[in-house]
């Protein structure tokens, strides 16, 4: 198996608060990882760490063995890191297709030297970006919203346009934050096979989720998060099982 | 006739102004009150090389809006790695300081400014070819700060004034994208300078105060922030109406007045009515995209 993320002894705290302490986490290619634990946790802390929204106090994080911690946020992007958000941050003035477009690892609009001098080679790479993105739409049923207004499409397809622009990042690392909170129905069937093609294809993924069902249907391992603490990092039957944890978790 | 080509010469050079500005402020997001300052600096480059070094207006200009550029790349630089805010305060700095140190070098002719900027056009010629260089330059900046924001890069500088984490964290360089486009506008604001200076002959520092940009600022929002011809439109009518009620012809003790009071209520009537601006989208099609809207 080839280990896709490595985090190594990563501390990070706020002013009092300790979010991660001493945080040891692999992640392998085809993985889907389950990151579980309370509020407050830490674990959206990680995922920020991780694609270089924070920096850590001390630690290191490794992609496909190669140290990331000075690159910065886009350039994590660049090199592979895709992640979706809690609350999402969806461009909402613009179109479901317009908020895809945005998002390969190289954007070819990006240069205003190519936009005005290698118009061509920005077409082209356009038509391509727009083919990949209605194969993602077409793969969650969402075709027929391109051309919508994100806005004006119900909570559970914007939980999905969420994870179609993280998906136009073709990257080796998925990090998904909470994808089903206040999903349901369709949507709920649709996120859990998509997320479950893209580990086939061969990404290494990591999900944020309070809903067990969820994880133990996707995962073989599990980590356990508190206090910005790792308590159990096992399979998922094993942490289902441990008391200790399921009290801290569940209150009962 | 002299008289009205000069003021509509005035009026283009602030459309390429106000066009500048809102690609700035109204596209890019970013809050900076220097825009004078770099019209400035491209005036004073341009008119010290013309007096000095007798180069030709077109190079001139050119590296007056070059200078501007640098200045302003340098600017953006190294406040908006601060923080978005902290551009708005540097740039009150920098207008500020800049403009003292041009009120008191001798090379930049100190208070009373820069006189007998060579005329290179001279004769009858003269006022229609400023006319068609300034209304030409207000057309090309026009034209191309739409062709700027939309298409490809238009629809960058839209996900990151939406949301510039996630655009960030999709593999976008924010902060490079900012000093471009600010660098852009200033270098156009630089351009609109150094024309400035040949056309008037003479420059000095209270053309360029930093209350111009209040001004300026009024022409886009009258006109509809973030939209291409807004600027046009706020330009006009911002430098029109004061002019056509002079042509009222009535006498100066009432005229003064009525001027700033007619001009006033028509400011706020626009306003009230669109908030949006003339060209911006209307209330009845707030989903108008600003990438259309453009
Ligand atoms: N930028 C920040 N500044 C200060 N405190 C923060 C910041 N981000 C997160 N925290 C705090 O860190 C703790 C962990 O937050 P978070 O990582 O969002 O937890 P989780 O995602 O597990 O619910 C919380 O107490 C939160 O208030
Ligand atoms: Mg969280």
């Amino acid at each position: 198996m080839t280990q896709v993320l490595r985090t190594v002894d990563l501390n990070k705290r706020f002013g009092g608060i300790v979010v991660s302490d001493n945080i040891n986490i692999t992640i392998d290619r085809g993985e889907i990882l389950g990151l579980i634990g309370p509020n407050g946790a830490g674990k959206t802390s990680l995922f920020n760490l991780i694609s270089g929204v924070l920096r850590p106090d001390s630690g290191s994080i490794f992609l496909n063995g190669q140290a990331v911690d000075t690159s910065p946020l886009y350039k994590r992007a660049r090199m592979g890191i895709a992640r979706t958000w809690q609350n999402m941050l969806l461009f909402r003035t613009m179109t479901v297709i317009e908020n895809l477009l945005i998002a390969p690892r190289e954007y070819a609009g990006e240069s205003i030297l190519r936009v005005t001098f290698g118009l061509g080679s920005v077409r082209s790479a356009e038509r391509q970006a727009r083919e990949r993105a209605l194969g993602i739409l077409d793969r969650m049923g969402l075709a027929g919203t391109a051309e919508s207004m994100v806005t004006d499409l119900p909570f559970g397809q914007q939980k999905l346009i969420g994870l179609a622009r993280t998906l136009m990042n073709d990257g080796p690392l998925l990090l998904l934050d909470e994808p089903m909170a206040g999903v349901e129905g369709a949507a709920y069937e649709t996120m859990q096979a998509v997320v479950r093609q893209e580990a086939a294809l061969g990404r290494a993924v990591c999900v944020v989720e309070h809903n067990v069902s969820f994880i133990r249907d996707l995962c073989s391992r599990a980590v356990f998060m508190a206090n910005g603490k790792i308590l159990q990092d096992g399979t998922v039957e094993e942490l289902i099982a441990s008391k200790a944890l399921t009290e801290l978790y569940f209150g009962v | 006739m002299e008289y009205l080509a000069t003021v509509t010469i005035l009026i283009a050079i602030y459309v390429i102004l106000a066009a500048s500005y809102n690609l700035v402020i109204g596209y890019g997001g970013l809050a900076t009150v220097a825009h004078p300052i770099f019209f400035a600096i491209g005036a004073y480059v341009s008119g010290l090389l013309a007096i000095h070094v007798g180069m030709p207006p077109i190079l001139s200009v050119a590296l007056g809006a070059v200078a501007a550029m640098v200045a302003s790349v340098l600017l953006a630089a190294s406040s908006l790695r601060v923080s978005g805010d902290y551009l708005l305060i540097a740039s009150l700095g920098f207008q500020l300081g800049l403009l003292q140190l041009i009120r008191n070098l001798e090379l930049t002719g100190g208070p009373g400014g820069l006189s007998n900027i060579p005329s290179t056009i001279t004769g009858a010629a003269r006022t229609p070819a400023f006319l068609a260089i300034t209304i030409g330059l207000a057309a090309v900046s026009v034209l191309g700060i739409r062709a700027i924001v939309r298409g490809p890069y238009g629809r960058a500088i839209t996900a990151m004034r939406d949301e510039e984490l996630a655009f960030t964290a999709l593999g976008r360089n924010a902060m490079s994208m900012k000093i471009v486009i600010f660098a852009i506008g200033c270098g156009v604001a630089g351009m609109a300078g150094g024309v400035y200076a040949y056309y008037f002959q003479y420059v000095s520092p209270e053309q360029f105060e930093v209350l111009q940009s209040a001004q300026i600022l009024t022409m886009v929002v009258l006109g509809g922030m973030a939209t291409a011809y807004g600027p046009v439109v706020g330009a006009v009518l911002l430098l029109a109406i004061p002019q056509a009620i002079t042509f009222l012809n009535l006498p100066q003790n009432i005229m003064a007045p009525l001027q700033g009071i007619i001009f006033t209520v028509l400011v706020l009537l626009f306003l009230f009515l669109r908030p949006t601006g003339i060209m911006g989208a209307s209330e009845s099609k707030p989903r108008a995209r600003a990438t259309e809207a453009a």
